[in-house]
């Protein structure tokens, strides 16, 4: 055997596969389950996030919007002109009060205008209108749609005619729906939807008119079906910051904080799915692999003593290897289609979603790729070990056994061996950059990089110390111990017993498979805190202080309100000076200086609901001193932090407040609009009006209308109640899809693991068999491998269990998502992990156990 | 007869299906042997030895034909109760030794009593473990693991423990065959002084002509068959 020709190799490396063909399906089965996972996961994720990120845009209408503060100079103008060039949509959309009345009475209402281009406006979503049509069709240069609010207090219908300055347009219909509705200004007066060019002809738009513009833009989406890519919005939104610094550019992800949150935390958690779901199949394939070379051992010794070279006996298991990686990750990928094919069937009843499955050839490529890469890095230093086989094995086979768990073996061989240590960091670096590859979430890939190389030194230190804390018992109890008992435990604790190996992958296993199951338990319990159906989803504005109790009741009253109404007070104020700073002076940013002219305070003893302070400290109830809280962002625009001191002025009145902390809303609260929350008895004297909210039947909103509209006509009503219902069936969505997919993945990899403890019953059936000759009967040996299974599913559980928790704290914190501690969970993880182990160690020494001893005998 | 049968042959036969092929291995043996006899079964390689043996111990079954240990027809019963058989009448001795890697050398040796004595005094079994592992001269290394022992030494523990049990019979399929010179006549020394204290029937698979010399009798297969089944006379001398 001079030299081994590839032919030669690849035919020696098929025999082997075929004669042994029961082992390798465990091979096989972990790699296909992992990287079945992985596609699956990946490819259902990135089409579901696609229908969701396509609703969540309806909120804003566009992918972006840039709000204007003023005209757009030559220079934007020619900017914005390129970008139209290059297949990105523009339209904008403005927003102004004006007087609107009837034309038979003449009665004027203050309304808000808005004036768009129908055959553009919305990008996403739809205006719904009453009677059915589209905005395209119905709203032209002479007709407006408006809100069933103008109807109701002009006391028009459909059909009807509205004078808008000194032009009168058709009533065509009336909106249900405005998708945008909670990214427009929360303006007192009902709707009323125009043209520009009607906007233009009503002669409305005179120069210094407080018009709000805003410009929408949809990036163009991509021919082959997938979702559009978020760095090229990132990417326009980039150009639109520097194009235009007076303007306010938004994406669509920050109109809601609900909705952003709920889409980050998917991403973390359907990445950390995918990296999970990755390594457990690694880890099955190490696990068989490693097996599968110390069975060869005596092949590989015999033909090394017939001259064979180890680079050629290494290329023989490379070229099995691959073909194994191969032959799973072909598997993997078809079974992750149908996995993928079959979860919308599965959620069909849950989501309304249209899920459209696209396979995509990059996540095909990458499941292949991964499983191969992975498959091939795990088998890396067995296969180096071949090296070290010499050829005198096979006469005294059992003096040079060497079954170390890897990773032990792999430290301990570091320092005399480079090539290993080679080989470790190819490991690290490779399954680095599969992360990085794979992770939408970069935090989530570099938590779990290094998560997973603290972690695996640790867990080997732990097994290690569990081991040596073994041995000591042993030593003492040893003949003590009943046999069953003391045969399980020796299973384990053998010095070099390839358990040892097994305690360590079952226990990271148990590790990524609850992590995922505690992310993914936080990530819902949140994503449920800011769906809960009864949050405001109608607004009400200019309620007078005499006014509020009544309308209170009023709302209490009526069947549609399902929750209890919350109020706020307002104080119109502006800002004089900050830190001492006039505020014609003072440095801002991206905070028109306008805008200083009209700030509201608010007052409150404590936080309100839904809102968290960031830095600093909320006051004592009953605090004298003027005293300001402010949110985050609008601090920072105006180069505030706590300790800074604000001079406000209201009626004739001057204070100057101290800001005593930043806060944080979640956006779904009424409370949620205070940016600027005092102490109340700084505000006591001051002439206050109210806003309110309440939860109504976003069906039967035009019954509160009505009813609130005859005893308190002034009183402004905001539905957003479609547009609330859109962020929540989106968030609820995400959570299904969570739940379901970290069910899949958890159920992945239990399947992974218990067909690696299954793998093990190969080493199993000789000890099995000699016990027999002994006359050991079933029962016996079950006891022995029950007390085994059980120490290993207890010890490995306790330990992946324990640093479960620890990254789940990690993940979760960075997500800030509160982390909790459950001893439920944990123990139930515990006791499920035990279990499993138990189950399917018994169940795959079964049919050893029923297995002739003389047939298992002669395989000698 | 003043003879007591303890191994009683009838009609065996063994043959394996192996693919479309059924191939006869053992095509039809009968032979009987006393209590306290010392039977060599010979026979080149492939004649079907280990088979044969491996059916006298229960651990396969025939395809047809009986085998009785001790008056008990043992080839159909099931396994459990075939295991406590087995335990109780008969000790086994492989080319390949198979110790429980997990055990120790002592362990290794108690093992057969603690599956199977009855009245299971710990201290007993103990005392006879030690005492055995002394008499095959490892006394210093009972604390041992077989990966730590040499095969000549993992031999002499399967030795050791298949006569704990003081079983009637113990049967050994070519115990030296894996060992040089010295260490496989001082095995087999230590085997027949065993066979020979404890009054052991001691059925020994061997290619080598030598220690079949030492034999009572004689039992040669050919290709599954019994071609010849002789008394040496120094056995017949040593017959009461
Ligand atoms: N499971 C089996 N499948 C096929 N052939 C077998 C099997 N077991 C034994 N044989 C064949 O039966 C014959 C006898 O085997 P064996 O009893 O091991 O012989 P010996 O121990 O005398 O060398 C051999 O030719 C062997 O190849
Ligand atoms: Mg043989």
């Amino acid at each position: 055997m001079a030299s081994l020709s590839y032919r030669t190799a690849l035919k020696i490396a098929r025999q082997e596969m075929r004669a042994s063909s029961g082992k390798f399906f465990f091979v096989v089965l972990s790699i296909a389950i992992g990287v079945g996972a992985l596609t699956g996961v990946r490819g259902f994720s990135s089409s579901f996030r696609g229908a969701l990120l396509d609703r969540a845009r309806s909120i804003m209408a566009a992918d972006l919007s840039a709000r204007m503060f003023q005209q757009p100079t030559e220079k934007e103008e020619k900017g914005l002109k390129e970008i139209a060039d290059e297949h990105i949509e523009i339209t904008p959309v403005t927003e102004l009060l004006s007087m609107a009345s009837s034309a038979k009475t003449l009665d004027p209402l203050l309304v808000s205008l808005k004036a768009v281009d129908p055959k553009k406006y919305p990008f996403y979503g739809s205006v719904d209108l009453q009677p059915a049509g589209e905005l395209k069709t119905m709203l032209r240069d002479d007709t407006v749609v408006v809100a069933e609010d103008l109807l109701v207090r002009l006391n028009l219908k459909v059909g009807d005619s509205l004078k808008i300055g000194d032009h009168i347009f058709r009533i065509v219909a009336v909106v249900t729906n405005e998708p945008d509705r909670l990214s427009g200004n929360f303006a007192a007066g009902p709707r009323v939807f125009i043209t520009q060019d009607g906007l233009d002809a009503s002669g409305l738009l005179a120069p210094g008119s407080h018009a709000g513009q805003r410009y929408l833009f949809r990036v163009p989406k991509p021919g082959n079906g997938a979702p559009i890519s978020e760095s090229d919005v990132a990417a326009l939104k980039e150009r639109l910051e520097k194009l235009l610094p007076e303007a306010q550019v938004i994406d669509y992800r920050e109109t809601n904080p609900a909705l952003t949150q709920g889409l980050d935390r998917a991403t973390g958690l359907l990445s950390l799915m995918s990296l999970v779901a990755l390594v457990l199949g690694a880890v099955g394939v190490a696990m068989a692999m490693r097996a599968h070379l110390e069975q060869r051992l005596d092949t590989i010794a015999i033909m090394k003593a017939m001259g064979a070279g180890s680079g050629e006996i290494i290329r023989i298991y490379v070229i099995q290897t691959l073909l194994l990686g191969l032959l799973g990750a072909t598997l993997g990928i078809a079974l992750g289609t149908a996995v993928q094919m079959a979860f919308p069937y599965f959620l069909g009843k849950l989501l309304d979603v249209p899920t459209a499955v696209h396979l995509q050839v990059r996540t095909i490529l990458t499941g292949l790729g991964a499983g191969l890469l992975t498959t091939l890095l795990f088998t890396l230093p067995p296969l180096l070990d071949i090296r070290g086989v010499r050829p005198v094995l096979i006469f005294r086979r059992a003096m040079e056994e060497s079954n170390d768990p890897f990773v032990t073996a792999l430290f301990r061989k570091l320092s005399k061996n480079a090539s290993q240590a080679g080989a470790v960091v190819l490991i690290l670096a490779g399954l680095a950059a599969i992360a990085t590859t794979l992770s939408d979430s970069a935090m989530v890939g570099e938590v779990f990089s290094l998560g997973l190389v603290v972690v695996l030194a640790v867990l080997l230190a732990s097994c290690a110390a569990l081991l040596a804390a073994l041995r000591w018992l042993l030593q003492r109890t040893r003949l003590r111990l009943h046999s069953a008992v003391r045969h399980g435990l020796a299973n384990l604790y053998r010095p070099g017993n390839p358990s040892a190996a097994l305690l360590a992958a079952v226990g990271m296993g148990v590790m990524q498979i609850t992590a995922v199951f505690l992310v993914q338990q936080a990530v819902v319990r949140e994503l449920h805190i800011s769906s809960a159906p009864n949050l405001p989803n109608v607004f009400l504005i200019d309620i007078t202080s005499d006014e509020v109790a009544g309308v209170r009741t009023l709302l209490k009253g009526q069947p549609a309100v399902n929750a209890d109404p919350e109020f706020l007070p307002v104080v119109s104020s502006r800002i004089i000076a900050i830190d001492g700073v006039p505020a014609g002076e003072a440095k801002l940013k991206n905070f028109p200086k306008r805008m200083l002219q009209t700030i509201s305070l608010t007052s409150f003893d404590a936080p309100p609901e839904g809102t968290t302070v960031t830095q600093g400290e909320w006051w004592k109830a009953g605090e004298t001193r003027a005293v300001v809280a402010i949110g985050t962002r609008t601090a920072e625009r105006l180069g505030v932090h706590p300790g800074s001191k604000i001079t406000f002025a209201a009626q004739d009145e001057q204070f100057t407040a101290t800001v005593s902390a930043l806060t944080k809303s979640d956006g779904q609260h009424t409370f949620s609009r205070a940016e600027f929350v005092l102490n109340p008895a700084t505000l006591k004297d001051l002439p206050t009006v109210w806003y309110g909210g309440a939860h109504v039947d976003p069906n039967r909103v035009g019954e509160v209308q009505r009813a609130l509209f005859k005893s308190y006509p002034t009183v402004t009503v905001i539905n957003v109640a479609q547009a609330l219902e859109t962020v929540r069936s989106v968030v609820i969505q995400i959570t299904y899809v969570i739940q379901f997919l970290a069910a899949f993945s958890v159920f992945a990899g239990v399947v992974i693991l218990a067909s690696a403890i299954a793998g093990t019953r190969y080493r199993r059936i000789r000890e099995v068999v000699v016990l027999k000759t002994l006359g050991a009967t079933r029962a016996r040996i079950g006891a022995v491998f029950s007390v085994e299974f059980a120490v290993l599913g207890l010890v490995s559980g306790i330990v992946g269990v324990g640093f479960a928790n620890v990254i789940a704290r990690m993940l979760l914190s960075r997500m800030s998502v509160t982390y909790h501690f459950h001893w439920g969970w944990t123990l139930g993880a515990l006791l499920a992990t035990s279990a499993m182990t138990i189950f399917t160690g018994w169940a795959a020494s079964f049919r050893v156990l029923g297995q002739k001893p003389l047939e298992v005998l002669r395989e000698e | 007869m003043p003879e007591e049968t303890v191994i009683a042959v009838e009609g065996l036969h063994k043959s394996i299906r192996n693919g479309s092929r059924t191939v006869s291995i053992l095509k039809g043996i009968d032979f009987s042997v006393p209590r306290g006899q010392f039977v060599a079964i010979m026979g080149s390689s492939g004649s079907g030895k280990s088979t044969l043996l491996g059916l006298l111990a229960g651990l396969d079954t025939p395809t047809s034909g009986n085998v009785h240990l001790n008056g008990t027809a043992i080839s159909y019963l099931p396994e459990d109760r075939l295991a406590k058989v087995r335990g109780r009448t008969v000790g086994f001795v492989f080319q390949s030794y198979q110790l429980v890697p997990t055990l120790t050398a002592l362990e290794n040796v108690l093992l057969p009593y603690e599956l199977n004595a009855d009245d299971a005094s710990f201290a007993v079994g103990l005392e006879r473990a030690k005492q055995l592992l002394e008499n095959v001269g490892l006394g210093d290394r009972m604390d041992h693991y077989p990966i730590q022992l040499s095969g000549g030494e993992q031999q002499r523990v399967a030795l050791a423990r298949a006569f704990i049990l003081q079983p009637p019979i113990v049967l050994a399929d070519e115990p030296t065959g894996n060992l040089d010179t010295a260490n496989g006549s001082h095995v087999l020394e230590l085997l027949l002084d065993l066979n020979r204290k404890e009054g052991t029937t001691l059925v020994l698979v061997t290619h080598d002509p030598v220690l079949a010399g030492y034999a009572d009798r004689r039992i040669v297969l050919r290709d599954g068959l019994v071609v010849s089944d002789e008394r040496s006379e120094r056995a017949a001398e040593l017959v009461r």
